[in-house]
Parts: C-alpha cells; structure tokens; sequence
C-alpha cells in the first residue's frame, strides 16, 4: 500500500512529503526522500533489545534496573535528545528535576551559541519557507548541506521557485560557499566559493565589513580584494538574504561578536537572517524545551537548591572533572561523537541507553531499553533547524514503546 | 566520465577482431557509447589484463540502466538530493505546485522523480534532449553535487 | 628478519580537519559496526605532494599520533585541485574522534575539526578496529 505524506527524522530539514510503500507492516519503498533519509525510515540493521549486564531482559527488568542506577546515583547525567521527540524531551527534563541531574545535548559542543542567540533575539532568523519564496542570495558557510542535509538546495534554498522568485536559480538566487574546502556544496556555486584557511572565519568576517564600509579588504592570506568587494556588492544588493552556518563556522568563532557585527551591517542596507544547519532531526528542539523551562538551551545542572548553568556542567567537562557516576543516555550516541578520551571515561560509568538501534553507546551500557523510531514506529512533533515546529506521523505499527513511554515508566519506577 | 583514450588505453590493443570489431579502438568508441558490452572482448578475461577489466567494468555502467534518451545514473553516486528533479525544466513547466516549489511531485506528468533515495527516469522520452526539437539542456548534470547523472 | 623494521619511520605535522559524508551518514543508518562505517570514517585523505614526500600510496597505512591517541588509518589521495599541504582531511567519526584532544580550556567545545598530529608511514599495521578506539 502506498502512503503517505510523511516527515522524514533524518535530519533537521524534517522534509514533510515523504510517501512510503507498505507491505505487510513493512516499508518496502520510501520516495521523494533522500538516500540517507530513505535508510533512516526504512530502518536500521542492528535493533537494539533490552539488556541488562549483557543478559537479555524483558522490558519491565530493564526499566526497573535503569530507575534504580538512577535512583541510586549521587550525580546522575541525562544526555542526548537529538533523536527524540519534544514530548520525550519534555518527560527527560521532567525526570532531570526529579533526580536532580545535569542535562545536556549535542549542541552543548555545536550549534549551542547560533541557537542561544536565536532564542535571545540576538540574531534575526527567519524561516525555511521564507528563504523559498524569499531569498534571492543564499550562504553556505562552514557548511556543506550536499553531505549533512541533502535536499537543503532542492527543497528550499536555491533550486526551487518561490512566490517571489520565480525565474529559477540561474537568474533569481546566488548560493555563495565560504569554506576552507571546495565541498560538493561548494562545487554547486561555482565562482561564488570563498576558499578561506582553517580559523580564518572571523578574518574574513573583518575583510568583508571592510568591503562593505567601502574600505580595501585585507586578509593575511591574501584573498583577492576585488573578490571580497564583489560579495560585499552581491549582499548589499540582496532583497532577502540568509547565511546557513555550519560547524566549521561555529567552531572557527571564538565568541559570536565578528558574526553579529556582520549581520548588523548586512541589516543595514539589505534584509539578512541566520538559519543554523542543525544536524539530528530535533536537537533545536530540546534547546527550545530546556529553554522555554529553565531559561537556558543546555548544559544545566537541577540541584537540590538552585538551577546551575554554565561551561562546567557541559558534558564534556562533566566528564572530564570525574562528576558523573551514572548516565541516561537517549537519542544519541555519545560514544561515538565525543573525543576518544572522554568516550572512554564515560564508557565506563554505569549506562543506560534508550535507543531503536545499537550503537557504540549501547554496546557498553549496563541497561539497553529498545524504542520505537520516531516517525516511523510511533508519532511526536519535534523544532525544525529554523525553529518551525512539525508533526512527525507514525508509518508503520510496533510493539516497541515510545521513548516518552519508557521515561514515564522509569520516573513511574523512582 | 571517462575519456575515449582513457578506455583504450586499458584494452589489449592486439586489435584480434574476437569481438567482432576490427580495431580495439573501434570497440573503445562502441564501449564508449554503451552499444557494446565489455565482456565481449574475451582477451580481457586473461589474469595479465584482470586488473584493467575490473577498472572497465567500473567504468563502463551496463547498457541495462540507460534509457532512450541516453539518461544514465550512476546509482552509486546518486544521493537523492533531488536538485535535478527541482532543477529540470520539464520538471518545472510540468508540475509547478510540487517538484518545481521543491517538494514531492504532484502528478505523473514529470520526467524524473526520486524513489528510494535515487533519481529515476519516468517520462524520459519528454526530456528537451529527446524528439524532434531537441536542444542541449544541462540542468539535471550542473545541479548534481556528485556527478551522477551522464547523458551517453 | 631486515634490518628495515628497527628504523623508525619520518613523523610529519599534520592539522586534521573533519567534515561530513552522505555515504558514510547513510551507512551509519545501516549500522555502527558495519565494514562500510568502518572503511569511509577510517580514511585520511592527504595531499598528493605530502603523499610523495612521506613515500605514500593510495591504501597505504599511516600511524596518526598525539597526546591523545594512536590510531592506524588508510591513505587516500586528495580530490581538491587546490594543493592543501599540511592539512588532511578525515569524515568525522570515532576514528577522527579519538584524536581529538579531551581538553577544552573549560569552554565544553573540544576542537573537533582541528586536529593536530603527527603522520607517520605504517609498513606492517592494519586500520585501527572500531572496538579498540573506546
């Protein structure tokens, strides 16, 4: 049976006219879809089932076994949500209160800062349907959307025509790359790829006021003035113009100054906003959540007196310092994305992963507790990377409980 | 893609008329074109020539995955990011409301769609490089990040 | 027994810079402990003069090194026409990731795509096996 529209959970793009073909509970066909969409919705190869010590356990053993880790541990860390819906993400803070533990999430070491300053209304944003039928120059910086989120360019932010932009790509937009590497992405924009060195964003942030405060732009690696001045024409001239940041830029950036005085002087002649290349299909979503309750996107601390916030209750310093002796992970596969020595530290306090599949987290927790994917086996709603909320639908039917479910059952348990 | 001398550099040059041919390079132009399979030329079976076979037969995708029109997608490389689909004037002149805004096709009239994850051809035939009034469109193969797409 | 394996192989400096992959993304979804994971995210890709400087070939064996590991990863050859001496390029994964120095100066943001090490030449050793990263 062919179904659908669907919201694909792959990446944060959550594209919502996904159509499925359906056999026997079974997805044996997913169109429209990218590639890496396509093998999120249609399933992994290693589900994950719950196991205790290694042992596998029936559900209800398993629940127990991870309240009582939790119940027990003095400095307990809930980590992840990326991969989770916000009613799940709402029952983890839920449960971080509960048992006063740290909480954070990946953008703790990614997109946190863009995010922040989004929801301070430091940066302007606008949305993904806005740069559709809106935007006519389009950056891609520190970014490669070819890679991370592959139908970036079709769906939304260069090929398609929109309510004002009509005409197509060739004559309605210009996508512009600044990278240090000509990625695929890159490739696509032909001459409008600003080739800088690694850490050279906020140089060239400079070099670029420079070109549009009418002064000789300079850059110690001798980048092309005339080229510098040519993009400082192409934005000042922009209707509508939008940077997707990625990583390379959030991570060449010391602190946000260089990129807000920017967009402060784009906003000066022209209208430009910020959208952050968000990667798992509803990490915005948990810094909204956390947000919206604690007035801080990640990285808190529920003590029994006060909330903390700050640097010190990131995961990887928590790790680092030796604070955590027990860790919920759900959503995420930490062990697979921190560095190799805070991977080995955390791999060895008593874990608990809530996952569909195995990963190298799961390998090495005391407690596996299998769920169901989000947006395939059960339904949610999770942030777009540009902060639009969007209704997952369930595709196919499972006897796997949700991760809202296991949550309030191991909080049920506490 | 790859070149013509690319692809005759690899053949045993012996030009021993085995495929039916009467040079290596006559083969090297129909191999070129997909008129004629690799495995045709039996001296490449040999051990000394096993190395350049395999690269050939990397090279040279079977004729079974080519349309009418000559539209070829390398399946490996396809990521289904589907900005040719976006991309193609067909496409945009067909279905205004769905493929040409960006999203899922809205009815059976265009020429390419994604399914499971890689572009394929539906409606080749109505492709600008197909019929009476062809002309050389290039949208579908300038939009691909990873070059997958090849008229031959 | 030669005499070739008591000499030490030449260290050279290298920054690893990291970036995504659709391939190996779309073979994460598949599954973490699959060949394919395993072959795209242990790849470094060097430039092709620091290639012959360090008597490289492509699927070649490097030993990358700092204070942090020491990991065996495959050669490829770089597909950028502009040379980038110095600098390699990996898919960020666990590979990657174990060379990534824990220390962040207390801000919580290790320095994923900056990576600093030291390449050398590996006659005898095989990638390193996801299981032996963590």
């Amino acid at each position: 049976m062919y179904k659908g529209p669907f919201v694909c959970t792959g990446c944060a793009l959550l594209c919502d006219d996904i159509a499925a073909e359906i056999q026997d509970n079974r997805i044996i066909r997913v169109d429209t879809a990218c590639r890496k969409g396509v093998s999120r919705i249609k399933g992994c190869s290693s589900p994950m089932s719950c196991m205790v010590n290694g042992k596998a356990v029936d559900i209800d053993t398993a629940i127990k076994e991870a309240a009582m880790i939790l119940k027990s541990s003095k400095h307990p860390l809930i980590f992840g949500h990326g991969n989770c819906t916000l009613e799940t993400q709402k029952k983890t803070i839920e449960l971080a209160r509960k048992i006063y533990a740290h909480i954070d999430d990946t953008s703790s070491f990614c997109q946190g800062p863009l995010i922040e300053a989004i929801l301070n209304e430091k940066l302007p944003t606008c949305t993904l349907e806005e740069v559709r039928h809106k935007a006519d120059v389009v950056i891609f910086w520190g970014a490669d959307p070819s890679n991370s989120h592959p139908r970036h360019l079709s769906m939304y932010s260069y090929f398609p025509r929109g309510k004002e932009r009509q005409r197509g790509w060739e004559e309605d937009r210009t996508a512009i790359t600044i990278d240090i590497r000509k990625s695929d992405t890159a490739a696509l924009c032909g001459d409008k790829f600003y080739e800088i060195p690694i850490n050279g964003d906020s140089e060239f942030i400079n070099a670029l006021f420079s070109a549009l405060s009418n002064k000789v732009p300079k850059t110690s690696f001798n980048m092309d003035p005339k080229k510098i001045l040519e993009l400082a024409n192409i934005l000042k001239k922009s209707d509508f113009g939008v940077i997707f940041a990625g990583l390379g830029m959030v991570y060449s950036l010391d602190s946000l100054e260089p990129l807000l005085r920017l967009i402060n002087k784009l906003n000066e002649t022209s209208k430009f906003y910020l959208i952050p290349m968000v990667g798992q299909y509803n990490m915005r979503g948990f810094d909204h959540t956390l947000f919206k309750e604690t007035g801080y996107i990640n990285r808190v601390y529920f003590g029994r007196e006060k909330i903390e916030h700050g640097p010190q209750h990131s995961i990887i310093e928590l790790i680092n310092n030796n604070v955590v002796d027990a860790a919920l992970i759900i959503g995420s596969d930490p062990l697979a994305s921190l560095p190799g020595e805070i991977a080995k530290k955390l791999a060895n306090v008593p874990l608990i992963t809530i996952d569909p599949c195995n990963n190298l987290t799961s390998q090495r927790s005391k407690v596996t507790i299998s769920s169901a994917l989000s947006g395939v086996e059960c339904a949610g709603t999770a942030i777009r990377m540009d902060g639009v909320e969007v209704t997952l639908k369930q595709i196919i039917e499972t006897d796997r409980f949700s991760d809202e479910q296991i949550i309030k059952q191991i909080m049920g348990k506490i | 893609m790859p070149s013509l001398m690319e692809i005759y550099q690899m053949l045993p040059k012996t030009n021993c008329k085995k495929c039916g041919k009467a040079t290596c390079m006559a083969f090297a132009v129909d191999l070129l074109a997909r008129k004629i399979n690799i495995d045709e030329c039996t001296p490449l079976k040999e051990e000394k020539y096993r190395t350049a076979y395999e690269k050939l037969k990397e090279m040279i995708t079977p004729v079974g995955a080519l349309t009418e029109t000559g539209f070829l997608v390398h399946e490996d490389k396809c990521i289904g990011c589907g900005n040719c689909v976006v991309a193609c004037p067909v496409n945009v002149v067909a279905d205004p409301e769905g493929t040409a805004s960006g999203r899922a096709p809205s009815n059976d009239k265009v020429i390419i769609v994604i399914k499971d994850g890689i572009v394929r051809p539906v409606n080749i035939q109505e492709c600008r490089r197909f019929g009476p009034n062809k002309t050389l469109c290039y949208a579908c193969i300038d939009t691909c990040p990873t070059k997958a797409i090849e008229f031959v | 027994m030669g005499f070739g394996q008591f000499l030490t192989e030449p260290e050279f400096k290298f920054i690893i810079v990291t970036h995504r992959d659709i391939f190996q993304n779309i073979s994460q979804e598949i599954s973490r402990f699959g060949n394919e994971y395993a072959e795209r995210s242990s790849v470094i890709t060097l430039d092709k003069d620091d290639m012959k400087k360090m008597g490289l070939k492509a699927g070649d064996t490097v030993v990358a090194k700092n204070t942090s590991a020491r990991v065996v990863l495959k050669v490829e050859s770089s597909v950028y026409e502009k040379p980038h001496p110095g600098i390699a390029f990996m898919i960020n994964g666990p590979w990657a990731n174990a060379l990534v120095p824990a220390d962040t100066g207390g801000t919580g943001v290790p320095r994923f795509k900056k990576i600093e090490v030291t390449l050398s030449r590996s006659k005898t050793e095989k990638v390193t096996p996801l299981n032996d990263l963590i």
